[in-house]
């Protein structure tokens, strides 16, 4: 039987975001995928390295706007692990505040998108109003509602006044009746099973094969967590639970994130009423030769960084590995054998983020010749000429 | 399955009922939180000169030219509206007590032409009495030898200068003679010429 290509990019018509899937599809189902990235690639990794490692965090800041706490929280603790240092208490509140504050509002824009997706545009207007709650109280406590600029390796920069606190959590507390009556009516809108229950399921095998990482495992019962694992920040001095469903399926993906939302806001709760007394910041001069690793549970999964220091007041090598880099192979096993109506929110499913897994694009050329700038140019002009011949012109 | 169609229908009903949640921007002003991370603004008479904001800043927002005309010597700071990220580092990095430059409320930065976004200080600025190259910003100097007290009395560069602010010596003359003598050790000088001054008149 003929197969179809439909290609879908190079800039994705419904995420806004530079990416390329080309389905193979028979019929109505999709046989193959093949994802193709590389068109946002922005030289962060360089940049860093040109700025001085205070600097850096502002340009790591920028490697995603939704994430933009989860790069420099990695990062900072990667810088941390080259001296090592432990930084103050106060300091480590503060940044699992600012860091659950990007959860909640990095899960309700992707609930939002997806009721978009699925032509739920109620649920887009809905939760975007909600997310606006959030926001605002990050500017309360931070200064901006996004790019916070908090963090710095040794600590934060900015400190919380006690007297923001009240009115900070206010905001993240109402947005909580909201929120449940959010949860019921998403966990039982009959047009929502339909559309995603049994669709696009990612086994625990599967999830285990592909490395998944974040809400994409955990809904695939796969119980990896980076802030339950390795305790950072101050998440083993609150309580908190972490959600783990076990169909994987996109329904149970939206149910993590959800419920997820639910424990964000007991952190933030926590830690805003318990902020202990102190310094904000260490003040480190120097950073010593040698390298160090940093891991921070982003929304979307674990972002790892690594950095490299010759002593200089400047990075040598900075590597970023972003959550999506790991989640969008899992594609291979969850798109093949679905519809491609439903290819749509399953390539959303995972939450992904193509600039933050732009870092270096490798094009492998299988053996075959290499062309140089000069060898396209003349490829480019052959063609012309084919075509005036065709056309019969001189 | 009733349920939940009820649930939903009282919350269209209430959004029915109940106003717009978006604000009425162009005709009501938007006001931000005092903690609010807007545009930097340059304090002219708290802000000393010593171009730390400009060492710190990560993405080059702020610049500085020095005009050494003998006589109107100053320093024009620069800061560029359009790149600045407003991360606060030039305020955290201030030596005036953080007062030099400050991030205030101000959000509305639209422009029409990007030769315009950019607000400049002047601050006055000391020349090495010898050689006419700049040294400092006045209130720098005076800002140091306030820090270190009578230490500042080592140096003549700056105990002339504080001097001169407090309005004790009047002011020199700027030579254009570039032949060290011992007396232009006691001179308000930049550190080339100091070198100078020590080296050749030391041994005679």
């Amino acid at each position: 039987m003929a197969k179809s290509i439909i290609p879908i990019g190079p800039y994705h018509p419904l995420q806004e975001e530079p990416e390329f899937f080309t389905l193979t599809v028979d019929g109505e189902t999709v046989v193959d995928i093949d994802v193709s990235i590389g068109y946002n690639h922005r030289g962060i990794e360089k940049l860093s390295e040109m700025k001085t490692f205070d600097q850096s965090t502002f340009v790591i800041e920028r490697i995603c706007g939704i994430c933009s706490t989860s790069h420099p929280f990695a990062y900072t603790r990667a810088v941390e692990d080259i001296i090592p240092v432990e930084v103050p208490d106060r300091a480590k509140y503060i940044r699992t505040i600012i860091g659950e504050g990007e959860r909640i509002h990095s899960h309700l824009l992707w609930l939002g998108l997806a009721g978009h997706f699925l032509g739920y545009n109620t649920v887009y207007m809905w939760v975007w109003k909600l997310r606006e709650e959030i926001l605002d109280a990050m500017e309360i406590l931070s200064g901006n509602r996004n790019n916070y600029a908090m963090f710095k390796p040794g600590g934060v920069r900015r400190d919380i006044n006690s007297e923001d606190i009240p009115p900070a959590l206010r905001k993240i507390e109402s947005i909580v009746p909201t929120l449940n009556k959010l949860k019921k009516a998403i966990i039982d809108d009959p047009v929502l099973h339909a559309r995603l229950k049994g669709i696009g399921i990612l086994t625990k095998e599967e999830a285990l094969d592909y490395c998944a990482l974040g809400p994409t495992s955990r809904a695939s019962g796969v119980a990896k967590d980076v802030r339950k694992d390795a305790p950072y920040g101050a998440y083993d001095q609150v309580q908190w639970d972490m959600i783990v469903t076990e169909n994987g399926d996109v329904f149970d993906k939206v149910v993590v994130r959800v419920l997820e939302m639910f424990e964000s806001v007991k952190i933030m709760k926590q830690c805003l009423e318990n902020l202990p007394p102190g310094e904000i910041d260490l003040n480190i001069k120097n950073i010593p030769p040698g390298e160090g690793i940093g891991a921070h549970e982003a929304p979307r999964g674990e972002t790892f960084h690594y950095v490299r220091s010759d002593g200089t007041n400047r990075p040598a090598r900075h590597k970023v590995r972003a959550p999506t880099f790991m989640n969008l192979p899992t594609f291979k096993a969850t798109v093949i054998g679905e519809t491609i109506s439903d290819a749509t929110i399953i390539l959303a499913s995972i939450d992904p983020c193509y600039c933050c897994t732009e870092r270096m694009s490798v094009m492998n050329c299988r053996g075959k010749k290499i062309y140089s700038g000069e060898d396209l140019v003349r490829l480019s002009q052959d063609k012309t000429k084919l075509i005036q011949k065709k056309m019969g012109l001189k | 399955m009733k349920l939940p169609k009820i649930r939903e229908l009282t919350e269209a009903i209430k959004a029915l009922l109940s106003k717009p949640y978006t604000s009425k921007f162009p005709k009501k002003p938007h006001i931000p939180h005092p903690n609010f991370r807007g545009q930097p603004v340059y304090n002219e008479d708290k802000c000393v000169g010593c171009l730390a904001c400009e060492q710190v800043c990560p993405v080059e927002a702020i610049d500085h030219r020095d005009d050494a005309d003998p006589s109107n010597p100053k320093r024009i700071m620069i800061h560029y509206t359009d790149t600045c990220i407003f991360c606060g580092s030039c305020e955290a990095a201030c030596i005036a007590d953080k007062e030099g430059i400050k991030l205030s409320n101000e959000w509305d930065l639209a422009f029409f032409d990007r030769k315009t976004a950019q607000e400049t200080i002047e601050k006055e600025l000391q020349l090495c009495e010898i050689c006419g190259e700049p040294i400092a910003c006045k209130d720098h100097l005076k800002w140091i030898a306030e820090k270190i007290g009578e230490l500042s009395y080592s140096s003549p560069t700056l105990y002339f200068s504080h001097l001169k602010s407090l309005g004790i010596i009047d002011d020199n003359l700027i030579q254009a003679s570039r032949d060290y003598g011992r007396s232009d050790r006691v001179k308000i000088l930049c550190a080339r010429c100091r070198r100078e001054s020590t080296l050749t008149t030391s041994s005679r």
